[in-house]
């Protein structure tokens, strides 16, 4: 028991896994907070899926420890697990068993009544499918049975995975579609993803973890201020020359220019914009469309990860 | 330690419903039938056999046969479940280890005592009907041996598949151990070779001889150990034709025994394996 674990759902303190001579996951503290959309993310082998696991009991932490709703979680943590719903990264259901017959099972080993089951298969929409082997689904089917399982008995805490893994658009859009419903039911949401542009548009709050260790942790505006992520100048223009890009490059202000077949990418400060244009202007370079790219986090990613490789 | 029934109960309805829905249920019942009955008619030369001569041709059968189904129930159970994410699902329901572990042996345990008993149960009554001749006792003692081969060889499969990662090496495991009972013996035999027995006149039944070491053996293979239970449950001292003396503490009771420790033994490996498990 810890007083820290107040007031957040799922909190991990220097939470540490080590597989033979891998760190997997490096001391990572989080804290995931009530009614939130909570996002994890970060490039695949970053040791979200090991933490997952060890705050739901499937791993052994080497040290460290998780707590839901501010208990220890272990491998016999059975009544906190009662509140949590889960879907492990490429869930696997038994193939010889039918959605309904799933469901059935899961419901009676979380002591849930079974009369839900069929009103969960229609709402992930499988209804189709109630009586066909899971053996015969595809993945965007088994996934969805998967959401349906995590449902059971309404959980408070939802902890998925990968939830969008390998799935086609239409599956993908029906998981998140599923994530948002069940937040604004009031559900606490943890879900792991290396697709940056889901995590912007779903989550309140988001942690990025690289190599098992937290790079950073908070929303999305603040991750993008934090970073310091400058507007960049997107520039269509032909018969660039090296000297018009090193006198682009002398320019206050200017970070960064990148050139490819038909446009300049120039990141700067904003005041230093005009005189970009204006040394094109100079050179008589022909411009013919131009605009600003505004900051994304799959920048403040790829640069994080990017500092953190030349660390 | 707490544990919880209920989803003991659960687990252990499950790995049952699934023997019974893909047909494992009635195969083995219709397997032990057919091979209790053959069995008979080798034994009575033609015609039904008596309960006494029909077991002791049927021990050498099912204590092949019984581990090897044992083995194919539970090589996979654990190993087979984790490597493909089934178990991970299981495991974040609110159930201890303990609990899913328990249940696997119970369901797995009841597919195989329940056939054991019906196929055995049924050629029983067809043999007393048609040889006039029973002796019941005995052959319930003879069902109840079996059983307790099979839950023994359940839970030495369910232990290797506790302790290894992948599905395949503890098929490769399962192999190993079932072959260890299996050639014990001709180790056995070899060991009184070497140590200057005559093996010729043992093979062939002469066991005046023997030291008594090498009747350790039965406790060593419970597949041995199981065929000469059964054989002391109809009070033969002859199998084959061959008069055995065995020494006294070679008795139904040390069998009885050593099958309990070599079933329980791997059972409290398993917990402790399953338990420190990542899954």
């Amino acid at each position: 028991m810890t007083v820290n674990a107040f007031g957040s759902v799922i909190e991990t303190i220097d939470l540490t896994k080590r597989f033979k001579d891998v760190l997997a996951v490096d001391s990572l503290s989080l804290k995931v907070r009530k009614g939130e959309i909570f996002g994890f993310l970060g490039p695949n082998g970053a040791g979200k899926s090991t933490t997952i696991k060890m705050v739901m009991g499937l791993f052994h932490p080497t040290s460290g420890s998780a707590f839901i709703n501010g208990k220890p979680a272990g491998p016999d943590s059975v009544d906190l697990r009662r509140d949590i719903g889960f879907l492990p990264e490429r869930i696997s259901f038994y193939d010889n068993l039918t959605p309904t017959q799933t469901l059935n099972f899961y419901c009676e080993l979380r002591g849930a009544d079974k009369s839900v089951v069929p009103s969960l298969i229609g709402e992930v929409g499988l209804a189709h499918a109630a009586n066909r082997k899971v053996g015969t689904f595809s993945k965007g089917m088994v996934q969805l049975l998967g959401v349906a399982q995590a449902m059971i008995g309404n959980p408070s805490i939802y902890i998925m995975d990968e939830p969008t893994g390998g799935l086609d658009a239409r599956w993908v859009k029906a998981v998140r579609d599923k994530i948002r419903a069940l937040n604004e039911q009031g559900a606490t949401i943890i879900f792991s993803s290396h697709i940056l542009s889901e995590v912007q548009a779903l989550c309140h709050r988001i942690a990025i973890i690289d190599k098992g260790r937290l790079v950073v942790e908070g929303t999305v505006e603040d991750i993008s201020d934090r970073l310091r992520i400058k507007p960049r100048l997107w520039i269509e223009a032909s018969g660039v020359d090296q000297e018009t890009i090193s006198a682009i490059r002398s320019i206050t202000g200017v970070e960064e220019v990148t050139v490819n077949d038909e446009a300049l990418l120039v990141t700067c400060e904003a005041e230093a914009r005009m005189k970009v244009m204006a040394v094109l202007r100079e050179r008589d370079v022909a411009v013919r469309d131009f605009k600003t790219i505004d900051p994304s986090l799959e920048e403040a990613f790829v640069r994080l990860l990017s500092e953190k490789e030349g660390s | 330690m707490p544990i919880a029934l209920r989803p003991v109960y659960v687990i252990a309805k499950k790995e049952f419903a699934d023997n019974v829905r893909n047909k494992w249920v009635i195969s083995l019942i219709a397997i032990f039938l057919v091979l209790a009955v053959a069995a008979s008619f080798v034994a009575g030369l033609g015609r039904v056999g008596e309960m006494d001569v029909t077991v002791g041709v049927l021990i050498t059968l099912s204590s092949m046969l019984v581990p090897i189904i044992s083995i194919m129930l539970g090589y996979a159970t654990i190993s087979g479940e984790a490597e493909s994410g089934a178990l991970s699902v299981v495991l974040a329901c609110p159930i201890r280890r303990i609990e899913v572990l328990l249940g696997k042996l119970i369901g797995l345990g009841s597919v195989i005592c329940l056939s054991i008993f019906v196929g055995f149960g049924i050629s029983g009554v067809l043999i007393a009907a048609s040889t006039g001749q029973a002796e019941w006792s005995s052959y319930i003692g003879f069902i109840l041996l079996t059983m307790l081969l099979g839950l023994l060889y359940l839970s030495v499969s369910v232990c290797i598949s506790s302790i290894l990662k992948r599905r395949v090496t503890s098929l490769g495991a399962g192999v190993v151990v079932f072959f260890w009972g299996a050639i014990c013996g001709f180790i056995w035999i070899g060991m009184y070779a070497g140590t200057g027995g005559d093996a010729m006149a043992f093979l062939q039944g002469d066991t005046s001889g023997v030291p008594d070491w090498f009747w350790f053996e039965v406790f060593l293979s419970p597949q041995d150990g199981s065929g000469t239970a059964a054989m002391l449950a109809f009070g033969e001292t002859e199998l084959m034709g061959y008069s055995v003396s065995l020494p006294s503490w070679v008795n139904l009771g040390t069998l009885v025994l050593a099958h309990l420790i070599w079933t329980l033994i791997p059972i409290a490996l398993a917990y402790w394996s399953f338990q420190k498990r990542d899954v």
